[in-house]
């Protein structure tokens, strides 16, 4: 992919012509099978207590250095601050009043990304181009002034364990694609206009009854974005007399969206189900604050699966309690649906929970379909009620057709209405894939977080130098991953976050573990102390070679994998 | 003191007391002396000591002022409301769990409400200028729609998204700081930009999210805003969440904005630091079709001292000769408008938002943007749309203006001009747009209005001129249903008439939190649209008006009207 083109521009160049053949093209973006050995059908044995996953810990001198790291950043940020703002004047002029304006945002609230942040800006938001398949095509680029690149016009292709594509649709190539560019032809590109006045066509009535029969629910309501979905969703069905219980480590959407609706708002532990119960029942005397009335409904908000945390709800214990407790219960399967469960069906596939129980099924398209907007699943009274009381359904824009046409075609596949086959084996790759990737991280003596289904494997860094570090090396070996940290993680725990995808074969799992494996050992990240699993001997510190790991993963991913 | 002096010489105690005493202050001293192994021990110890012997009751005393400031530090500062609590043994809980009967999650569809439901027209395949309607024979022409210019029907903007498509995809597949910005992406802030003589432009994924996250990334608790009382909802959610101060000024009136701005100075001058303040319009106004008077807007604000918001949301590719919006309209520099967004899903005829201005307002915005930073990016084919658009609306006629938002004008001005002269001695319709907007707001006459009884507003019409809105959800309103379900059966009847599709306001009276406005007629002009059918649905309106107004004389009427509906 690499051109010649050495010339620097501040816009964004033209990508080269791949003029590859149609074949490799189709193969970089969702890689060919290479044995059927490299199945495996995801779920939980009904009645089985979900096991609350370990959370491994590093050794003290890690947490103690992470601290000084920080320390020391804040140190040297306020010291080029005291400086800059004597010697540097013009570089603090967005900080101070100018002509009777107060600054854009305040110098305290933007420290971080100023002198934090702003160190390690290389490793975000990197432009690419294509299909964010297999591979990612990344434009290479320079640093240029404060917040600005120059790109040469080159890109790097980089195994992509980056992007939310859990079955590997992400495509331009096959099924999907042809019937987007359909809809296009016979639809048009745009929603043209709100779902009230002038946005809903036929199209979108397929699109919801094929949802509703994927998700197990009578009846959904489709629209355009999938924070949006969540952002102005809980308006509809809470007030102010409404108690909301959320997990602590909900999504943004979901914490926008019940600050909006004025509901009050209770957070319980994450995944921690005796803190919930607790909560439950001292909600239920108490009532009201002040006025002691009972509340008027209850509802628990919790996601599917945790997308920085790698972790599930325990559904059966939720539904458990809401039955108990009589309240209604949300579940947010941005992250499960399609990903999860032998059917793809999400979190209540997985746990083999009757979807009928869980009050309200949410989810996006962006993750597992390659397509973009957000449902919101439940039985017919309450969507009826939605589509006369729902902001984003009224005000904002509809389902675009192509976005339409991708979900039809990819749901289509899953459950194998078209190219019948097809959709199991991107479901058993997934659920392989990321068993695969998960125990060799653990063996090699990573700490990994989450359940050992999870398609998102949280890769614990904790030293803020690190994380570059991780991400540029790993880079150069062509390798795109994404690194969190505060404000999306707490400040102390740093991470890599994969995405593990259906479109990887064994083969890169097997080149990204010995990639993994020596980025490790040369910034020292394994230092697991074998908890979570991954030890040949019990109680020992895993630390396998990459051989030992690549020896036995096959057999061992598909065995219990914690203790 | 006298007690204890002879408490320690010995006096009239039994000795079994003495015995346990001593025990117990040796155990004490020992315990002490462990002290001595810890750095700076000794000091306390020295103290502990000396303390005593010169006092032991303030020893005493030191003691539990140590252990109340412990507790005091220890304890948690949320339990405010401790007192408020009441305690329950866990058999009472039991009973009151058992006891509580929560009410369902939505409320069921009243009968009332039931015409709503099916009020949504169904298009059958493409939309556009003419599409076909479920439920209905032929051809119809779509006057409903806010694709104005026609560009979903455009042979480019399709090729754009066909060839988006077959290389990149439909979804993006990651937020923008992930790995889900693209090429296209960044071209289209490039050409977003560029065409609104912008510094930077930044994209949402959604229109209706962009000012609510846009607001509250800016406007922060202390921070100030001068609203626009007609402002959409999208705005009025966006201060909620911001939690800044507001101030109204009545929708439009520049008087009254200059008299908030007055009254507000003498305490801001006094700020130290200044707080960030805003004044916040629409260009175009989407709940009642009129224009902001931004030249008066511009001049206040730079007399007073503020940065200006405006949402084109719905100006952007419609107003200014080459449909950079009402700035263009006005001849005003783009530089004057602090914060710009709009939409793309309007004349764009893509989908998202944008959001243009200086770099560090734009770049602010990709850390600090929740819809921006939490969501995953615009479909990379609607980028390309949108740069596509651009390019169409930018082709220019001999007179140098934009040759479709040159159609849209003409055609607009035929429509309006045609309304006018149909409506001009109408008992029960009157235009309310201005003569520029290609959506035209047709509303019923205020003397037909008060005959039928109807309220002046809905809603929460209590305003307030300062403060906050009104967080509690609007009732369910008989009168705002009737007089949309009247609307409707016009819209059913030039429908069913004249193969002409309109649409009215449709707005959720119960989240609307500031007071709203009666209900409107509302007619997108769309370029693909002939003139002829402008004409006629000019008169078939009237006629249609005329037919379903004239049976409504009094507040009886609509009575009956409800007891339809109610069954």
């Amino acid at each position: 992919m690499s051109g010649t083109n050495s010339k620097l521009t501040a816009f964004i160049p033209n990508a080269h012509d791949d003029d590859r053949p149609e074949e490799v093209l189709k193969d970089l973006e969702f890689g060919r099978l290479v044995s059927k050995d490299h199945l495996y059908t995801s779920g939980h044995p009904v009645g089985k207590p979900w096991p609350t996953p370990i959370d491994d810990e590093p050794p003290y001198i890690i947490y103690i250095a992470t601290y000084i790291s920080y320390l020391i950043l804040i140190l040297i940020g306020h010291v080029r601050d005291f400086f800059g703002k004597i010697f540097k004047p013009s570089e603090y002029e967005d900080l101070v009043e100018k002509d009777g304006y107060a600054p854009w945002y305040d110098g305290f609230e933007n420290f971080y990304v100023r002198r934090l942040k702003a160190r390690i800006d290389d490793c975000f938001a990197r432009p690419i181009h294509g299909a964010p398949g297999r591979y990612v095509k990344c434009f290479n680029r320079v640093r240029e002034g404060k917040t600005g690149y120059l790109y040469s016009g080159d890109t790097d292709e980089c195994l992509n364990l980056s992007s939310y594509n859990y079955l590997g649709f992400a495509q331009s190539h096959g099924s999907c694609t042809d019937y987007a560019l359909n809809t296009v032809d016979n639809y048009g590109a745009s929603g043209c206009a709100p779902r009230l006045v002038a946005g809903y066509t036929d199209l979108h009535k397929q699109c919801e009854r094929v949802i509703s029969d994927f998700v197990g629910k009578e009846d959904v309501v489709i629209v355009s974005m999938g924070y949006g979905t969540n952002a102005n969703f809980f308006a509809s069905i809470a007030d102010s007399k409404t108690l909301i219980i959320s997990d602590e480590l909900n999504h943004a959407s979901i914490r926008f969206g019940i600050r909006l609706s004025g509901a009050s708002v209770k957070v319980f532990k994450h995944n921690d189900m005796d803190d919930l119960e607790k909560l439950i029942r001292n909600q239920i005397a108490q009532g009201q604050p002040k006025t002691h009335r009972p509340w008027k409904k209850i509802i628990i908000a919790v996601e599917g699966l945790y997308s920085m945390e790698g972790n599930f709800c325990n559904l059966p214990k939720l539904v458990e309690l809401k039955e108990k407790y009589k309240c209604y219960l949300f579940v947010d399967e941005a992250h499960s649906i399609g990903a999860l469960g032998p059917n793809g069906g999400g979190v209540c596939d997985y746990f083999k929970v009757d979807p009928a129980r869980v009050d309200i099924l949410m989810g996006t398209f962006t993750k597992s379909f390659g397509a973009t907007g957000g449902y919101i699943a439940a039985d017919k009274s309450t969507i009826d009620r939605l589509r006369l009381n729902y902001i984003t359904y009224a005000y904002a824009e509809s389902v675009p057709p192509p976005v339409l046409g991708q979900i039809i075609s990819s749901l289509s596949i899953i459950n194998g209405s078209i190219n019948p086959g097809e959709g199991k084996e991107r479901l058993q790759r997934i659920a392989f894939n990321s068993r695969y990737l998960r125990l060799g991280l653990k063996k090699l003596g990573f700490i990994v977080y989450g359940a050992d289904d999870s398609p998102v494997i949280p890769l614990l860094i904790f030293l803020p130098a690190k994380m570059p570090a991780f991400s540029r090396i790993l880079y150069d070996m062509k390798i795109a991953v994404v690194i969190v940290s505060y404000p999306a993680t707490p400040l102390i725990s740093a991470r890599a976050r994969l995405c593990v995808s259906a479109a990887l074969n064994k083969d890169d799992l097997d080149y990204v573990l010995q990639k993994m494996s020596e980025v490790g050992d040369l910034v020292y990240l394994k230092f697991s102390s074998g908890i979570a699993g991954g030890s040949k001997i019990p109680g020992q510190p895993p630390r396998q070679t990459i051989e030992e790991v690549l020896a036995t993963n096959v057999e061992d991913c598909k065995k219990p994998m914690s203790g | 003191m006298s007690s204890q002096a002879a408490f320690r010489n010995g006096g009239p105690v039994p000795p079994v007391w003495d015995l346990v005493t001593a025990s117990l202050a040796d155990t004490f001293v020992r315990y002490l002396n462990h002290l001595e192994k810890i750095p700076g021990g000794q000091i306390i110890l020295r103290y502990i000591k000396s303390s005593y012997k010169n006092d032991p009751i303030r020893s005493l005393f030191e003691l539990a002022l140590f252990i109340f400031a412990c507790h005091y530090f220890l304890s948690s500062k949320k339990k405010e409301n401790k007192a408020d609590i009441v305690r329950f043994s866990p058999k009472e809980i039991d009973e009151l769990c058992k006891e509580w009967e929560p009410e369902p999650l939505v409320e069921a569809i009243q009968p009332l409400e039931k015409w709503q439901l099916k009020s949504v027209p169904e298009i059958v395949g493409h939309n556009g200028a003419y599409v076909n309607l479920e439920g209905h024979n032929g051809k119809v022409t779509n006057l409903a729609t806010l694709d104005f210019l026609n560009l979903n029907h455009n042979e480019n903007i399709k090729n754009a998204a066909k060839a988006t498509i077959s290389t990149t995809g439909v979804g993006a597949c990651g937020p923008p700081n992930f790995y889900g910005t693209q090429d296209v992406h960044v071209r289209l802030e490039e050409d977003i930009a560029r065409y609104l003589d912008g510094e930077k432009a930044i994209l949402y994924g959604q229109d209706f999210v962009t000012a609510g996250s846009v607001i509250p990334a800016f406007l922060k608790r202390g921070d100030l805003c001068v609203v626009d009382s007609g402002v959409n909802l999208a705005i009025q959610k966006a201060l909620i969440v911001s939690r800044c101060d507001i101030e109204w000024y009545i929708h439009n009136d520049m008087e009254d904005l200059e008299k908030v701005l007055k009254e507000l100075k003498p305490d801001l001058d006094k700020q130290k630091p200044i707080k960030r303040r805003f004044i916040i319009t629409e260009g175009l106004f989407s709940n009642t079709g009129d224009i902001a008077n931004l030249p008066k807007i511009v001049e206040l604000k730079n007399k007073f001292k503020y940065r200006l918001f405006l949402d084109e949301s719905l100006s952007i590719g419609i107003l200014g000769k080459t449909g950079k919006g009402i700035v263009e309209h006005y001849n005003i520099p783009r530089t004057e408008i602090s914060i710009t967004i709009g939409s793309m899903a309007t004349s764009f005829a893509a989908s998202g938002g944008f959001c243009v201005g200086v770099n560090p307002m734009v770049h602010h915005q990709r850390i600090q943007s929740l819809a921006y930073v939490f969501s995953a990016s615009l479909p990379p084919y609607s980028a390309r749309v949108a740069s596509q658009a651009i390019k169409e609306i930018s082709i220019l006629n001999s007179e140098g203006n934009s040759e479709v938002i040159s159609q849209l004008k003409a055609k607009t001005q035929f429509l309006y001009e045609k309304l006018t002269k149909v409506f001009a001695n109408s008992a029960y319709i009157s235009i309310i747009s201005d003569s520029s907007s290609p959506t035209i707001h047709l509303s019923l006459n205020p003397s037909f209005r008060s005959k039928l009884n109807f309220p002046l507003q809905y809603g929460n019409t209590h305003f307030l001129n300062t403060g906050k809105m009104a967080k509690k959800v609007n009732p369910f309103d008989q009168y705002h249903n009737l007089e949309s379900y009247i609307l409707q059966s016009i819209i059913d009847e030039v429908l069913a008439r004249s193969n002409i599709l309109i649409t009215r306001s449709k707005i959720l009276l119960e989240h609307e939190n500031l007071p709203v406005s009666n209900p409107h007629l509302l007619i997108n002009v769309n370029i693909g649209v002939s003139m002829e059918d402008f004409a006629r649905l000019a008169n078939a309106l009237n006629e249609v008006v005329n037919s379903v107004c004239s049976s409504l004389q009094s507040e009886a009427d609509l009575i009956r009207l409800n007891e339809t509906l109610a069954q």
